[in-house]
C-alpha cells in the first residue's frame, strides 16, 4: 500500500516544524517568535493538505470535515503556545483550551461519555489544581518590577538539540502510521458489546412500550442486537418473539451506556486498582506537602498557661 | 473496498476524516510535549507537558477504540485520567515542597539529588 504522503513532504514539514518550535521557545535576548510560529503553522498545514488530498483521492466528491480541522488546529496550536509561553499561569491556560478542543475531537469519534469526563476531570480539577500551585508558588511581585519574570521561565535549555529529538520522533511515527489506514466506521456505528442491550432489558421494555409493541404484563426475556430480535414473556411464561421489522425505532445502547457495562463488568479489578492508586497518592501528597508550624517559645508558654488557668477553673467550678 | 463500504451515504460530519488524521493530531502533540518537557526549566511546566502527553495518548487510544468499535480504549482513557490526576497531585507536592525550601521553581535545584 503507498504512503498516505510521500515521504519527502513529510520530512520537510516535520524539519519546518522543528526549526519553527525552536525559533518559538523562549529566549534571552532576541526574540523570532512570530516568525517560529508561522512555520510551524505551515508545516502542520502542510501534512493536514497532504492528508486531505490523498484522502479525497481515495473516497471522491467530499468535502472536508471542517469541524475536525478546527478543532485539531486549536489544540496543537494551544499546545505550542503552552510550551512556549514566558508566564506559567498562561501557559495553564492554554493547556485549557488544549482539552476543550481535545473533547471536541472525542466528540467527533463519537466517545461522548470521554469528551465531558475530560472538561469536567482535567479542566475542572486537575488544572485548577495547578493554577493554585501557580499562584502559591510564586514570589509576590514587588513595586516597581511588575514584569519581572524569573529566569528559568524565559530562557529555554536546549531548544534546538529538543527540537531535533521531538521532531525526529514525530517524522519516525508518522512514517509508521501514514504506511496505509483506511477509513473510520460510519458515523452511525457505535462502539458496543454484543450483548449490551440484553444487560439493560428495562430499557428495552420501555422502547416497545413506546412503540406499543408490548403486550399486557408481558416483559422482556433477551434482546440480541445482532439479529435485531427480542424475546417477551408473559405473566403465564409464555413466550414470543418480535422480529426485526417490529424493532424499535431508535433503540440501540449509547455510548454511557455501553462504557459503563465495558467498565463495571470487564473491569472490575482494575477499578479497585485505580481507587488504590488515588488513595495512596492523595495520602503522600497530604504528607509530603504538609507544614510543620514552629511555635515561638513565648506564644507556647502562654498557652499552656491558658490551658492550666481553664483547668484551674473548672475544677474549682465541680468543687 | 474499506473506504467505499464505510463512506456509503455517510454524512459531511465524517467526510473524508481518516484514522491517520487522528493519529497525527495525537502524534504532533506528543512530540510538542516531549519537546516542552526537554527545554522548559519551570518544574510546573514540565508537570504540564506531560499532561499534554497523556492528552495525546488518549486522542489515539479513542480513536482507535473507534476505529475497531471496541469499547475497551474509551475504558482505558478512563484509567489513563485516574493516573494522571495521581501524577499531578504528587507532582504539585513535590513542587510546593521544592519551593518552600529555595524559593525557587526551577528544575536545576533538584540536581543535588543525584549524589
Amino acid at each position: 500500500m503507498d504512503p498516505l504522503i510521500p515521504s519527502l513532504i513529510l520530512y520537510l514539514a516535520c524539519g519546518l516544524g522543528g526549526v519553527g518550535v525552536a525559533l518559538t521557545l523562549p529566549r534571552k535576548g532576541y526574540s523570532l517568535r512570530a516568525i517560529g510560529g508561522v512555520l510551524a503553522a505551515a508545516a502542520v498545514g502542510l501534512v493536514i493538505l497532504f492528508l486531505s488530498l490523498s484522502a479525497a483521492d481515495r473516497t471522491p466528491s467530499e468535502l472536508p470535515n471542517l469541524y475536525f480541522y478546527a478543532f485539531a488546529i486549536i489544540a496543537l496550536g494551544a499546545a505550542l503556545r503552552m510550551i512556549t509561553h514566558q508566564r506559567p499561569v498562561y501557559s495553564a491556560l492554554y493547556f485549557i483550551l488544549t482539552i476543550i478542543a481535545t473533547s471536541g475531537l472525542f466528540v467527533l469519534l463519537s466517545a461522548e461519555f470521554m469528551a465531558f469526563a475530560l472538561i469536567i476531570i482535567y479542566a475542572g480539577a486537575i488544572l485548577i489544581t495547578y493554577l493554585f500551585v501557580i499562584m502559591l508558588a510564586t514570589q509576590a511581585p514587588t513595586e516597581g518590577d511588575q514584569d519581572l519574570l524569573a529566569e528559568y521561565d524565559t530562557e529555554a535549555r536546549e531548544p534546538w538539540l529538543a527540537s531535533l529529538a521531538g521532531f525526529t520522533l514525530l517524522a519516525l511515527l508518522t512514517t509508521v502510521m501514514f504506511a496505509g489506514s483506511s477509513h473510520l466506521p460510519l458515523p452511525g456505528a457505535r462502539a458496543a458489546s454484543a450483548d449490551t442491550l440484553d444487560q439493560l432489558p428495562r430499557k428495552v421494555e420501555r422502547a416497545l412500550a413506546r412503540a406499543e409493541a408490548l403486550g399486557e404484563g408481558e416483559t422482556v426475556v433477551r434482546a440480541d442486537q445482532a439479529n435485531r430480535t427480542i424475546v417477551v414473556a408473559d405473566a403465564n411464561g409464555t413466550t414470543r418473539t418480535i422480529g426485526p421489522d417490529a424493532w424499535p425505532e431508535g433503540l440501540e445502547a449509547t455510548n454511557v451506556e455501553s462504557l459503563g457495562i465495558n467498565l463495571l463488568r470487564d473491569h472490575p479489578m482494575t477499578i479497585e486498582i485505580a481507587g488504590v492508586i488515588l488513595l495512596m497518592a492523595m495520602l503522600g501528597a497530604t504528607v509530603l506537602a504538609r507544614k510543620h508550624v514552629e511555635l515561638e517559645e513565648s506564644i507556647k508558654a502562654h498557652e499552656e498557661r491558658r490551658l492550666h488557668d481553664a483547668r484551674t477553673l473548672r475544677m474549682e467550678g465541680e468543687a | 473496498m474499506m473506504s467505499t463500504l464505510a463512506q456509503s451515504g455517510a454524512p459531511e460530519i465524517m467526510g473524508s476524516i481518516t484514522l491517520a488524521h487522528y493519529l497525527f493530531v495525537s502524534a504532533a502533540m506528543f512530540a510538542l510535549g516531549v519537546i516542552g518537557f526537554l527545554t522548559r526549566r519551570n518544574l510546573i511546566i514540565m508537570f504540564l507537558c506531560t499532561e499534554l502527553m497523556f492528552q495525546a495518548a488518549g486522542i489515539a487510544l479513542i480513536a482507535f477504540s473507534r476505529y475497531h468499535l471496541n469499547l475497551d480504549g474509551q475504558t482505558f482513557v478512563i484509567f489513563v485520567l485516574c493516573v494522571a490526576a495521581a501524577e499531578a497531585a504528587m507532582g504539585l507536592a513535590l513542587t510546593v515542597l521544592l519551593f518552600r525550601k529555595r524559593e525557587s521553581l526551577s528544575a536545576d535545584e533538584w540536581r543535588e539529588l543525584s549524589g
